[in-house]
């Protein structure tokens, strides 16, 4: 079984690494072309490719995804001589090399997913090497002979064996042999250790696994057969990865140092640049581990406040313990702080493929736009990022797909040919952030949509958003294949508001274009949170969404007359503005309980007071926020758990999206 | 090859779980209850630090609730991503039992029993029913917006 985990380790560390270096062949794919309008060379941005795709190639080759390996090579010996000619691609080479990281990225997304990673797109790999008619590289003299095993020779792609035995290379070709076992599992040496501590003595050529006859020896049934390239000695890797000397067998001895083969140059600089930017890659899966661990710790220090404020109720002199009990959360918090920044990911990190989706985009449509982006300096957790990504793509390819007209409209319409769509972001505050996507398309054609929809136009923003939001809803009147049949917006509301306790709204002027505007909170936090009883158990909700906290005197409440089979509904008289008044407990089907001093808890949406009636409010302090992950209890207007100190989860509570639940309930009857 | 198995009573019938599918199994003291969840989850508890649903066993298979005992149980399951405490009225057997001993439940117990049951083994003389899991922890998506 250890060897399984091993291997699995293994990919996805090769798809962390790959997706970095894909994003960056991406970036540097679109510098090439905007050189390119302007007419000029881009050696930078050609090298840097080139860097990328030998990596990715490198990558693949180790974990033994062939395609990839393949697409890399082609499109890295058609940058080799761009770059050997000062940076210039030959002409056709940009869409094929666009098309070359869509494929990998299109494989790496399968091997991802456990699935058969599909051959190389023959087309793609023939319009590669048809670019590049010269042989490149040093001339290559028969290559020197490997020692190999045939098992192992037969598994090697000419590309690997050639770098094997480029006879110009003055490092030694070698082949370690790794078995796993639980033993070595448990000193902690797996074949992703092993790997990682090769990664800067040696460069690994391929990894290759081999079954074995299960033994004493090989407790797994499976060996890694590593091929390398190196300087250091055997003992050197021998100790580096704590195996022994005897595992080492070398396949090619040195070259002679004289002609030093242009690959060798490359991999130093990489090897420089990765090791110099100081940079350790973690799964997210790690940091949450440490966030629980950490979340824990909080709670045994919830306890402990709560011991000594006991202590202090018997009448002990506890001031010296509180001022630890105080300082210990505040490192708690400066703890949980470092981690979450850990967790962090920069805006433009997340936006960073918006460039290439809008190229896609005007390809496939024909209309001629302007992305102008400004990610801003604004940094977000990585779980966040990845519920808000999808909405922005929806959101951008609605505006190109619904919103902005193609260029002989526009000029119809006394407008530029060239639409411009702006894609923003800033830091509201020091928990939310706003995201734009403004065109000036269009505009959405509100009658034409009410109509087909079979609602009534609506007048406000509100109602717009509501009606765009309808599952099924779509703006164009034939589905295109970029954005299927307006059920982008659904899922955006979903992600946001649903998912991330954010909000949408748009604003559309008819010939002018459309805006929409998420806001989202950065990370999910340890919360400022009241606590209250209601239907016999203890609640939370975040003090941030709460307005006031008033008592319910039966003089300032109202009864609506409301219809058959619905939960009542109360007016509560707060300084002669009347507010909707639910009680919580019918809202969630709890016992309702009798309380003196009943307490409603008032939340303001979009502006617009709604007031919770609950049976006793307990108090206020911080709570660590879980997520709720099952599907079984994520329920509208939860968001999620805490522990209050007493070992049962406390739920913590969205009143403003139950409030909108509720409000919705009542007035969209209509539908 | 025998595996080990966890034996577990819900109204008087013994199920199995192959050990491969289980965590651990725990005592079971209440649970918090969500509003809106599906009427056999009794709630969230928190076990090792985690906070998990907890399935009913006799609600999920169409029985009347029981008021908990000393002998209640929870046996924590994992399937796939998701962890679940499934409450049962008893739970302390573990027992070896060879799935090539597995027989196909009779076509009317599958019936009856909703899916739940997938088949039947020996535990000694004991007739003792697999079930299947994924049915018995419901669907990833639950319909409820």
């Amino acid at each position: 079984m250890s060897d399984r985990v091993d291997l699995k380790q293994f990919v996805s560390g090769f798809l962390v690494e790959a997706d970095e270096h894909l994003s960056l062949a991406n970036r540097n794919l679109l510098t090439v072309e905007a050189d390119l309008k302007q007419g000029r060379p881009s050696p930078r941005a050609i090298r840097d490719l080139y860097r990328s795709l030998h990596t990715i190639k490198g990558l693949a080759a180790m974990v033994g995804v062939e395609p990839i390996v393949d697409i890399a090579h082609a499109m890295e010996t058609v940058l080799r001589s761009a770059d050997r000619r000062g940076g210039v691609l030959p002409a056709r080479a940009l869409d094929l090399l666009l098309q070359g990281v869509a494929s990998i990225e299109h494989r790496a997304a399968e091997l991802a997913a456990g699935a058969e990673v599909q051959p190389p797109p023959r087309a793609l790999i023939d319009g590669l090497s048809d670019l590049e008619p010269v042989a490149v590289g040093p001339a290559r003299s028969p290559s020197a002979t490997l020692t190999l095993p045939a098992e192992i020779a037969e598994r090697l792609s000419d590309s690997e064996r050639t770098q094997l035995a480029l006879p110009g290379d003055t490092r030694r070709a070698l082949r370690l042999e790794f078995i796993p076992s639980p033993a070595r599992a448990a000193e902690g040496v797996t074949i992703t250790t092993v790997r990682e501590r090769l990664m800067p003595l040696a460069e690994l050529v391929k990894v290759i696994p081999v079954a074995r006859a299960a033994s004493a020896d090989a407790p797994g049934g499976l060996a890694f057969q590593i091929l390398l390239l190196t300087t250091a000695t055997d003992r050197e890797l021998a100790s580096a990865v704590g195996l022994e000397v005897e595992r080492l067998e070398v396949i090619r001895k040195a070259g002679p140092p004289a002609e030093l083969p242009a690959e060798g140059a490359g991999e130093t600089v990489i090897d420089e640049g990765v090791a110099s930017r100081g940079v350790v890659r973690v799964e997210v899966a790690r940091l949450d581990d440490a966030l629980e661990k950490l979340s824990a710790v909080v709670v045994t220090r919830f306890r402990l406040g709560r011991a000594v404020t006991e202590l202090a109720a018997r009448g002990a002199d506890v001031r010296a313990l509180q001022q630890i009990v105080q300082e210990s959360a505040r490192q708690l918090r400066d703890l949980r702080g470092s981690i979450m920044r850990a967790r962090m990911i920069s805006v433009a990190e997340m936006l960073e493929r918006v460039p290439l989706l809008v190229r896609g985009l005007a390809r496939q449509t024909g209309k001629a736009i302007t992305l102008d982006l400004d990610t801003g300096k604004a940094e977000l957790d990585k779980a966040v990022a990845e519920r808000v990504f999808p909405a922005i793509i929806h959101l951008v390819r609605n505006a190109v797909d619904h919103g902005i007209e193609a260029p002989e409209e526009r000029v119809r319409a006394g407008k530029p040919a060239q639409s411009t769509l702006h894609v923003a972001c800033f830091e509201r505050s020091s928990n939310q952030l706003e995201l734009t996507v403004e065109d000036d398309g269009a505009g959405v054609d509100v009658a034409a949509l009410a109509r087909r929809a079979g609602r009534e136009v609506p007048t406000t923003e509100e109602g717009l958003l509501a009606l765009l939001t309808l599952p099924g809803v779509s703006t164009l009147e034939a589905a295109t294949t970029t954005s299927g049949r307006g059920l982008g917006m659904n899922i955006v509301k979903r992600a946001v508001v649903d998912d991330l306790a954010g909000e949408v709204s748009v604003r559309s002027v008819r010939g002018r274009g459309t805006t929409f505007v998420l806001r989202i909170p950065l990370s999910i936090t340890i919360i400022d949170a009241f606590s209250f009883r209601c239907g016999r158990q203890p609640f939370v909700v975040p003090v941030s969404v709460v307005d006031e906290i008033v008592e319910v005197k039966p003089a300032d409440v109202t009864r609506v007359p409301s219809g058959k089979g619905r939960a009542e509904l109360r007016m509560l008289d707060r300084r002669g503005v009347a507010i909707p008044l639910v009680k919580l407990d019918g809202v969630f089907h709890l016992p309702s309980e009798e309380t003196p001093a009943r307490k409603a808890i008032l939340v303001r949406r979009n502006g617009m007071p709604f007031a919770f009636e609950v049976d006793q409010m307990l108090g206020q302090q911080e709570v660590v926020v879980r997520p709720l992950e099952d599907p079984l209890v994520r329920r509208p207007g939860i968001v999620g758990s805490t522990d209050l100190g007493d070992g049962q989860p406390t739920l913590v509570l969205d009143l403003l999206s139950l409030s909108a639940n509720l409000s919705r309930r009542r007035t969209d009857v209509r539908a | 090859m025998s595996v080990l198995h966890v034996l577990f009573k819900v109204a008087g019938s013994e199920y199995a779980l192959p050990y491969s599918e289980v965590l651990h199994m725990e005592s079971f003291a209440g649970a918090t209850k969500v509003p809106g969840a599906p009427p056999y989850v009794t709630g969230l508890m928190q076990v090792r630090g985690r906070v998990l649903p907890v399935i009913d066993l006799r609600v999920r298979f169409g029985l009347e609730s029981q008021a908990l005992t000393a002998d209640s149980r929870v046996v924590v399951v994992q399937a796939g991503k998701r962890a679940l405490a499934l409450l049962a009225d008893s739970a302390r057997e573990v027992v070896k039992i060879d799935p090539a001993d597995y027989r196909a439940a009779p076509e009317m117990v599958s019936e009856t029993g909703q899916g739940f049951v997938k088949s039947v083994a020996h535990a000694g003389s004991r007739l003792v029913m697999l079930i299947d899991l994924q049915k018995v922890i419901g669907e990833e998506h639950v319909d409820g917006s």
